[in-house]
């Protein structure tokens, strides 16, 4: 039986099978066309309270679906796909497998706050976009995003040494994400630098690049932010249910 | 001395409104059809009543016992009025056992019927066990037994509780809101959630309709202290896989159907008129609006008035009506019935 209207329907919904024998009975050919079903058969009860868990994400169950969120957002009006409203819903029932099928434009949200502001109920949805966002990458959903690379790479950096050294921290970024280090606009930004600063800034510039400064007595204050980073990825890991997979491997 | 006011029925109503007229000094024949004073609350084992919380056999058993105790206020349990004739400020009433009642005026506190939920076998009441009424959860909480399902005794790990059964439904002609269930609802979830904080609550509902101050202290207490779901979706059927039972609708706000499994399944039953309605209406000669509730005489310039003068209503007579708003009506209609009476009485005298 051909499907009238296939258009309306998920193409990974749709099912055909060139060779298929069903009781004896060859019903192969596209003519065989099977939907599979939509139905919701199950909720994650833990999604909610995950998101919840993360930064930005606290007030999620106030949402009252009025779609105020996204009538404000400003993705939204580029792209339609963009819903924040329908999102906060399937994370509060826990349709995941929804969800994922929008990884890839969650993370879009500039954070303009415009839905912060027009939220009646507080739920701050721009904060709940980013813990899922954030929730996303720790369920190894979606890859690191640069922005997620960069501060890791910047935050190393301090809690080592207690200092930032610039030069190093875009060699690192862009090693990591397999960017060139000759980019047009930075070589224009260093020979810029080189041209127009005074000699003794440069020198000190240059001897930082070699010989890396750190902050005196860093080691007790590095000491205590290592225990608290630590302390807060073992509580997202248990939050997300990432230490019980990791024991199980 | 004026002659009594005859109350019938011991619900919220009818013991607000003879505690006020005895109050007032005023004699009272108060009948009831069941064995004790109390009414709903107190006849079908309700638990924590809203708004308040406290429990209804403290909070409604206190209104029990003045009345019990006021010898201004005469009872007869067990019986029913059977025939009721004469004026306003001379009335006879015969009661079933056959005593003979003067009466100055009536207040029928005669309040409601629960929804018999056999009446949608759609949701399953009646064919599975653990498909269960809001009546029922409040009397696992009242008993002590704690909620469980009612086939094995076990602990249920998710319970959904479907609103609006009952009420609201054309098709079996009950258009009418029945106001309470919704914050019932919440309440109840409340409930469950703080017994078995491992047990998920999901509601479901077309219009959630917990009404006034009920919006903070029920419909989001629910939500954002006990993570109570709400979903929107009526649901079309209860069925079950031979474990657990399935629930079947669609969500509207993702356009998508359910078919979720739960452990329990709860029917937030409406308030229908009580069953004796049309007996009511024949004994009394009141006029009962067009669902077969007591018809109210006018809205604004006369509280509590039926059809028939000298013949008073209050509390879930009219329609479905809160506990403490049936307090406040009762205390209207002892009012009523308290100046008819008392101007009778001085009419008498001149």
């Amino acid at each position: 039986m051909p499907i009238h209207e296939k258009s309306l329907i998920r193409p990974e919904n749709l099912i055909e099978q060139d060779e298929l024998v069903i009781d004896g009975i060859d019903v192969s050919g596209h003519w065989s066309t099977f939907i599979t079903s939509r139905a919701v058969t199950d909720y994650n009860e833990a999604m909610q309270d995950e998101i919840a868990g993360l930064p930005g994400g606290e007030f999620i169950h106030r949402c009252w679906q009025c779609g105020s969120c996204t009538n404000a957002c400003t993705i939204n009006a580029l792209n339609n796909d963009f819903n924040p409203r329908y999102w906060i819903y399937l994370i509060r029932m826990g349709m995941e497998d929804e969800l994922l099928i929008d990884k890839d434009i969650i993370w879009q949200c500039v954070s303009c706050n415009k839905c912060t502001y027009a939220c009646p109920r507080d739920v701050n949805p721009e904060g709940v976009m980013k813990a899922t966002a954030h929730w996303l990458e720790l369920k190894g959903h979606t890859p690191k995003s640069p922005s997620m690379i960069f501060d890791e790479g910047f935050s190393e950096q301090v809690f080592k040494t207690g200092k930032i050294e610039d030069g190093l921290v875009l060699r690192q970024f862009f090693a990591a994400t397999g960017q060139k280090l000759t980019q047009t606009w930075l070589v224009s930004m260093v020979l810029g630098l080189v041209r127009r600063m005074p000699l003794t800034m440069l020198t000190r510039l240059g001897l930082a690049t070699f010989f890396r400064p750190r902050t005196r007595n860093w080691g007790a204050a590095r000491a205590a932010i290592d225990e608290y980073v630590n302390e807060k990825q073992a509580e997202n890991n248990r939050l997300l249910g990432l230490d019980k997979m990791e024991d199980g491997r | 001395m004026s002659k009594p006011v005859l109350i019938v029925g011991s619900g919220p109503a009818g013991l607000s409104a003879a505690h006020s007229l005895a109050s007032a000094g005023q004699e009272v024949v108060l009948v009831e059809k069941e064995d004790r004073l109390g009414g709903a609350p107190i006849i079908s084992g309700y638990a924590r009543l809203v708004p308040s919380r406290e429990w209804a056999k403290d909070a409604i058993g206190g209104m029990v016992a003045r009345v019990e105790e006021n010898p201004l206020i005469k009872k007869h349990l067990n019986t029913t009025v059977d025939s009721f004739d004469g004026a306003p400020g001379a009335f006879t009433a015969k009661l079933k056992d056959g005593t003979k009642i003067d009466a100055g005026a009536a207040i029928l506190c005669t309040g409601f019927t629960h929804f018999d939920s056999v009446n949608k076998p759609e949701w399953g009441f009646g064919t599975y066990e653990d498909v269960v009424t809001t009546t029922q959860v409040e009397q696992m909480l009242s008993s002590g037994s704690g909620i469980k399902c009612p086939s094995d005794g076990r602990k249920p790990e998710r319970v959904a509780i479907l609103l609006c059964v009952g009420s609201r439904d054309r098709q079996i002609g009950r258009e009418w809101c029945s106001k309470i269930c919704c914050t019932v609802s919440a309440n109840i979830a409340m409930e469950i959630r703080e017994e078995l904080p491992d047990c998920n609550v999901y509601i479901y509902y077309m219009d959630i309709r917990t009404f006034g101050l009920y919006e903070g202290d029920f419909y989001w207490a629910s939500q954002e202290e006990h993570k109570v779901k709400y979903i929107k979706a009526r649901i079309a059927e209860v069925a079950s896989d031979g474990k657990r039972l399935i629930v079947k609708g669609e969500d509207t706000l993702v356009k998508r159907p359910i078919t979720i499994p739960f452990d329990m399944v709860v029917h937030a039953v409406g308030m229908d008129p009580n069953v004796d309605n049309m007996t009511l209406s024949a004994v009394f000669g009141v006029d009962l609006e067009k669902y077969g509730h007591i018809q109210k005489a006018s809205t604004y310039a006369a509280m509590s008035e039926t059809s028939r003068a000298g013949v008073f209503v209050a509390g879930a007579a009219t329609g479905p009506e809160t506990i403490d708003d049936s307090i406040a009506q009762g205390q209207s209609a002892a009012m009523a019935a308290l100046s008819l009476v008392s101007s009778a009485n001085k009419e008498a005298a001149e």
